[in-house]
């Protein structure tokens, strides 16, 4: 009994399905491992959950011999036609829709692939200007979400007893749920809590209906950029989040900015940055200064590690120096003390390094941009302000700030949640709709909120299942998931873009626009509005003016208001040097950390981000860009701190957030003071978390890193405890209207001896010395290209293969490639690889067909940071081919190496003898795990593979097949750009190209056989199809001078 | 008496029974490779249908163009059982009296798919595209070939693998679809066809 329940504890969703829990015959099977040897091998055990091994080969050899009768009868299949088939469909081939994603903070243009009627795999829009094609990781992963078997199918009421402790639910009727959701909204006392959606359309309706029925409107986004827009308004006197040109920027200096993996909108940012990023005299340089290592501070040509509380005091040192130098004609503010002429020092960096980069921002000046991010929400605000305020002195604005393209926020919007939680306590506030949000997650205080809600006589919840918010709701009314609905974007303005379904809604689910819809019609204070796609299309085509057609909107999927003027240089704005007054006080900054004095930086992986889609095991089991772990979150510490603490890897740590007796900061000025008095409250009920240590190279010393979005508790079987909540470490602010996601109070810190395994994909950082990744810097490169790759002479035994058509290959830019791993996900959508789970994951089994190896190279403490995308090389002399003793993996005419399912009997030798690691072997039936309806999110081209099969990349040879065939039928050949890749195609900066080497003018013949192109591991003469371009830094010699500085 | 046999009766019987599964081993490898015993080979797979639909008579007697029902066959990988709405271009006026024709009416009227025994399988991990094959073969059998393939030509490419349809009064299963049977055409020099792995198998 006792085992039973442990391992029903170990069992995750992707372990087993129907059968547990429910056949008494599994259990019993279960339960007889009493009978010592028939323990399996705990590996084998936790993996399969019903299965030992002893016991499968037993049901085996059963089951062979009732085979070998058995398939003497054929297996049947049913043909099920349409009774009427809609004229777009044709069976077998595939539809596109273009539509929009929108992840809580980014958004771009998509096509949606469907096949008879499904969606199957996401893709990015070209025509749409911020993405052109290229996708995030998350995007890929919005497939599965529309899959959730968690979702709810049906409207829910929750019967509350008195203490609102009870959660038993029962299927509501929209009529009943909306009769009394009218009645209560009728009473007044009613408000909104959403999340902030860039939807014109939607924002019209929801902000017409609550003027119309006087309902209050709150925002709650715990990841939002209100900040920023706030200080363009005292900068520049209107609020906007700037859209930031980083293809016009020759120099970027980010400041715990990290735009290429979280910040804003990293999947445009990517395409961006890559396209001044090509190895010519016009390459940019990035210049990084981060407390952690981002995915941006991996890319950096030069990081600096610096604590977040010093972020404000080296922007405001930059200027400072850009005066005394003179180049800066501007006049310091008065109540401002000048920074040292000397804090250089504060950041561990020499003079002569100091003067480089403020010599450097001098001559990019305009062609160059300060970023920086907006964690530490107690000083952001004086932060942006120094950095626009930067940004203006240096002409910056109009150009690399495109101020007339900003990002689409809601800057009308109340976001105190604090203030409604205030007036829910008052009874204020008697009814409250929540809608695309989820703070009893993500918010702090959490106790708080949950009994102010409890307060409310009526709450609404319209998410798509009973998570942390839904168990609290009188009603959940699920909305149509992103889809399966109407909607518009205007995620940057004049851009709109269109989000089409692209399945009938599969539960019996309702817009919350047509329920807003619905209610005004009762409540009689709108009646003619009719459905929302009515109203949407109305209210499109009304704000898009003259020129705009429906159906070519819905064609290409965007509308660009003004085309040209996305190109033009707008004049620079005035600044208002009064917003300098905001500045008040520049901390002392800290040179070095002492014990205790820990800062604790709360950040987004690209995996999960704000942690809305949790529940998608693709998202969990994406190694994180980083520190190529997944399935956890955990605290990330630099090497000096631990070996200071003694911490270990894996070792788990109690953390506690401000103490009993938090002293005000040493000079704050007098209003935060306040604030943070008030605080003090709070704090005090904040919770303990425990958290795994990761030791983090590069990371600073004395900083503790925790990434949000995990410790889901209701959002479903993949997501429930997998990790910490970080949340609750965050603080509310007072004046700002966010949360601070760095805490500078002091952090109580247990070590435990408990220890637990992190789900590390690369536990190996080095290349042993041989040639892996080539890296050079611009000098070099530029006076010789090639001049770095050392080349082997090696010579074959075999005769070299003819291939009379085509030969596939491929080239990976690593100059481009940031790591940002979009292509993971992409792959593992178009080629229904299967998640595995942590406890596989730990023992390297993990299934991915691209990987992305991430190496360090030089110190512990400063290390710099390459990517690799790994895919099968599809070598001429391929090693695994020699050694399949069954002929399963063969050599095409094409040049492709094949790997034949059918065949393979899995004895594994090719996998053992292939030199890059990328065969990936089926150990156990993954599929059979695959709860309906996430079945329905595969690709029906690509084989899914059974148990005990080797599988790898084919090049995507299904899409090549495909575009051979449609050349076929229009008779013609294969033009190069015909085929893509799917990681070639969600990559958005363009770093893979693929092609046919046969094909002289391809570009991928062009980029192959340049003097910069090598193969991985050239020595060994398999003769890839895949080979890699060189890193190239933008290095200046003087960069390496503060890490000898420093290091001695 | 001692039932217990002796060691000497049990290697005797051990080595009787060996023998009897090597020689049964080798009479199903003999049956196997001679074809007296078809394992998944489907040739002649005839199940009973919902509705006794007879190519006999839509395409023997009518002469009717493949192409009129499987109207997917030129452009995609399945040539696509038609549906229901086809059938009552004609069906709403022809032969209504007949069951089989009332049982297709009101699945019609009820928007109900009719279920079709499939006959023609391929395992899943079998990639078949019928409009490569129709484009191919066609062209074999027309002097015309920058013209669309006439009903009479794509009759013909069809009958090639599935056999003389036009006499089939229930549809059944006329070629084995093994690998072998498709590789012995892939592999016949004015078929051009590729023999890769990755042609049919990824």
């Amino acid at each position: 009994m006792k085992k039973d329940s442990s391992l029903k504890e170990k069992t995750k969703y992707w372990l087993s399905l129907e059968q547990w829990g429910k056949d008494k015959e599994f259990q019993s099977l279960v339960t007889r491992q009493d009978r010592e040897f028939l323990t399996p091998l705990p590996s084998e055990k936790e993996a399969e959950g019903l299965w030992e091994r002893r016991e499968f080969l037993q049901l085996m050899a059963a089951s062979l011999a009732l085979a070998s009768f058995g398939c003497m009868r054929r297996p049947t299949e049913k043909i099920v036609p349409y009774v009427k088939r809609p004229d777009d469909i044709m069976l077998g081939e595939a539809n596109f829709y273009s539509s929009s994603y929108f992840d809580g903070e980014e958004g771009f243009g998509t096509l949606v692939r469907t096949r008879e009627g499904r969606p199957i795999k996401i893709e990015g829009n070209k025509n749409h200007p911020m993405n052109q094609g290229g996708l995030s990781a998350r995007a890929h992963s919005h497939i599965l979400n529309l899959y959730d078997p968690e979702r709810l199918k049906d409207p829910q009421q929750n019967l509350f007893n008195k203490e609102k402790s009870n959660r038993e639910s029962i299927r509501a009727a929209y009529s009943t749920a909306d009769a009394d959701i009218v009645e209560h909204l009728k009473k007044g006392k009613a408000a909104f809590l959403t999340g902030e959606w860039p939807s014109p359309s939607s924002e019209h309706l929801l902000r017409d209906f609550c003027n119309k029925n006087s309902c209050a409107h709150f925002v709650w986004n715990p990841v939002n950029h209100s900040t920023l827009a706030e200080t363009q308004k005292l900068c520049y006197g209107t609020a906007l989040v700037p859209r930031l040109a980083l293809d016009r920027a020759r120099l970027i200096l980010s400041i715990d900015c990290d735009f290429l993996g979280t910040w804003l909108s990293p999947t445009e940012f990517n395409r961006l940055y890559s396209q001044k990023r090509k190895a010519n005299r016009d390459m940019n340089r990035l210049v990084v200064f981060e407390s952690l290592l981002s995915l941006t501070g991996t890319n950096a040509d030069w990081r600096v590690r610096i604590m977040p509380s010093q972020q404000l005091n080296l922007v405001l040192s930059l200027v400072h120096s850009l005066m005394e130098k003179g180049f800066v004609k501007a006049q310091w503010p008065n109540h401002l003390d000048k920074p040292s002429l000397h804090s250089y020092k504060d950041f561990h960096i020499k003079k002569e390094v100091w003067d480089q980069l403020i010599n450097d921002l001098w001559e990019t000046r305009g062609q160059s941009l300060i970023l920086a991010g907006e964690s530490n929400a107690k000083e952001a605000k004086k932060l942006q302000i120094a950095v626009a305020w930067l940004n203006h002195l240096l002409g910056n604005d109009g150009w690399t700030v495109d101020y007339t393209h900003p990002y689409r926020t809601w800057t009308w919007a109340n976001r105190k949640l604090e203030t409604l939680v205030e007036n829910l306590e008052q009874g204020k506030i008697k009814t409250l709709i929540i809608h695309r949000t989820n703070p009893l997650y993500s918010y702090p205080n959490k106790k708080r909120l949950e009994a102010a809600i409890k307060k409310a006589d009526l709450v609404v919840y319209t998410g798509d299942r009973e998570d942390e918010t839904g168990r609290l709701a009188h009603y959940i009314l699920p909305d149509h998931h992103d889809l399966e609905k109407w909607s518009d974007w205007e995620f940057q303005k004049g851009t709109l873009s269109v989000q089409q379904p692209t399945i009938r809604p599969l539960y019996r689910t309702r817009a919350f626009e047509d329920a807003l819809i619905k209610w005004a019609s009762l409540i009689g204070t709108d009646s003619q509005l009719g459905s929302w796609y009515e109203y949407l299309k109305k209210n499109t085509i009304a704000g898009a003016g003259l020129g705009f057609s429906w159906n070519s909107f819905l064609k290409t999927g965007v509308y660009i208001k003004n085309p040209d003027q996305r190109e033009r240089r707008s004049p620079a704005r005035v600044f208002k040097s009064s917003a300098l007054s905001s500045i008040t006080h520049v901390k002392r900054t800290r040179s070095k950390h002492s014990d205790g004095e820990y800062e604790l930086v709360l950040y987004l992986t690209g995996g999960l981000k704000d942690g809305s889609l949790a529940n998608v095991s693709w998202l969990q089991e994406f190694p994180d860009p980083v520190t190529k772990i997944c399935w956890d979150n955990y605290l990330c510490v630099s090497p000096a701190t631990a070996r200071k603490k003694g911490w270990q890897e894996g070792q788990i740590v109690e953390l506690k957030k401000g103490g009993n007796s938090v002293a005000p900061e040493e000079g704050v000025s007098s209003k935060s003071d306040i604030s943070s008095a008030k605080n003090e409250k709070q704090k005090k009920t904040t919770n303990i978390i425990k958290a795994p240590i990761h030791i983090q190279p590069g990371q600073a010393d004395g900083v503790l890193a925790l990434a949000l979005g995990y410790g889901r508790e209701r959002a479903g079987k993949v997501a429930n405890q997998v990790g910490v909540n970080g949340y609750p470490m965050a603080e509310v602010l007072d004046e700002g209207q966010s949360i601070s996601f760095v805490s500078s109070v002091p952090i109580d810190i247990t070590s435990t001896s408990k220890k637990i395994p992190l789900a590390n994909t690369q536990g190996h950082h080095s290349m042993e010395g041989r040639q892996i990744v080539v890296e050079t810097t611009l000098k070099k490169y530029l006076k010789n290209p090639g001049g770095a790759i050392h080349r082997h002479k090696v010579f074959s035994l075999w005769s070299s293969h003819q291939y009379p058509k085509h030969k596939w290959g491929m080239v990976i830019d690593l100059n481009s490639c940031t790591g940002c791993s979009a292509c993971v996900s992409a792959c593992q959508s178009e080629n229904n690889v299967p998640t595995v789970g942590k406890d596989l994951m730990l023992q390297g089994r993990e299934m991915h067909w691209i990987r992305i190896d991430r190496y360090y190279k030089g110190t512990p403490e400063e290390p710099e940071t390459v990517h690799q995308p790994v895919v099968c090389m599809h070598c001429d002399n391929a090693p695994c081919e020699t050694v399949c003793p069954v002929a399963a993996t063969v050599h095409s005419d094409e040049g492709t190496n094949d790997m034949i399912y059918n065949r393979c009997v899995g004895t594994r030798y090719c996998a053992n003898n292939c030199p890059y690691k990328v065969r990936r072997f089926n150990w156990f039936n993954y599929v059979k795990k695959v709860e309906k309806p996430l079945n329905m999110a595969m690709n029906p081209d690509v084989t899914v593979r059974s148990r005990g099969v080797m599988e790898k990349c084919t090049f995507c040879i299904h899409r090549v097949r495909e575009a051979q065939a449609k050349a076929k039928l229009e008779n013609r050949t294969l033009k190069d750009g015909d085929i893509q890749t799917a990681c070639q195609q969600s990559c958005p900066t363009g770093a893979i190209v693929f092609g046919d080497l046969k094909d002289k003018s391809s570009e991928v013949y062009r980029l192959f056989n340049r003097e910069d192109s090598y193969s991985l591991l050239e020595e060994l003469n398999t003769q890839p199809a895949v080979r890699y371009q060189v890193k190239v830094r933008n290095k200046k010699e003087s960069d390496t001078s503060h890490e000898k500085d420093h290091h001695g | 008496m001692n039932h217990k046999l002796s060691s000497r009766n049990k290697k005797a019987i051990a080595a009787l029974f060996f023998f009897f599964v090597l020689f049964s081993l080798a009479l199903f490898v003999f049956l196997l490779s001679t074809n007296k015993i078809r394992l998944a080979y489907n040739n002649d797979y005839q199940p009973d249908q919902p509705i006794p639909f007879s190519h006999a008579i839509h395409v023997g007697q009518y002469q009717m163009d493949c192409r009129y029902c499987h109207t997917a066959v030129e452009e995609g990988r399945h040539a696509g059982v038609p549906s229901l709405d086809i059938c009552m271009n004609c069906h709403l006026t022809v032969k209504p009296d007949s069951p089989y024709i009332q049982k297709l009416v009101e699945a019609y009227g009820n928007n109900q798919p009719i279920v079709w025994e499939k006959v023609h399988l391929l395992p899943d991990f079998v990639k078949f595209n019928h409009s490569l094959h129709i484009k191919a073969l066609s062209g074999r059998f027309s002097q015309t070939s920058h013209l669309p393939p006439s009903g009479d030509q794509v009759r013909k490419t069809c009958t090639t693998c599935h056999g003389k349809v036009e006499n089939m009064k229930i549809m059944y299963q006329h070629e084995s679809l093994s690998m072998g049977w498709c590789v012995q055409c892939h592999r016949k020099e004015e078929s051009k066809a590729p023999i890769d792995c990755s042609t049919c198998h990824y």
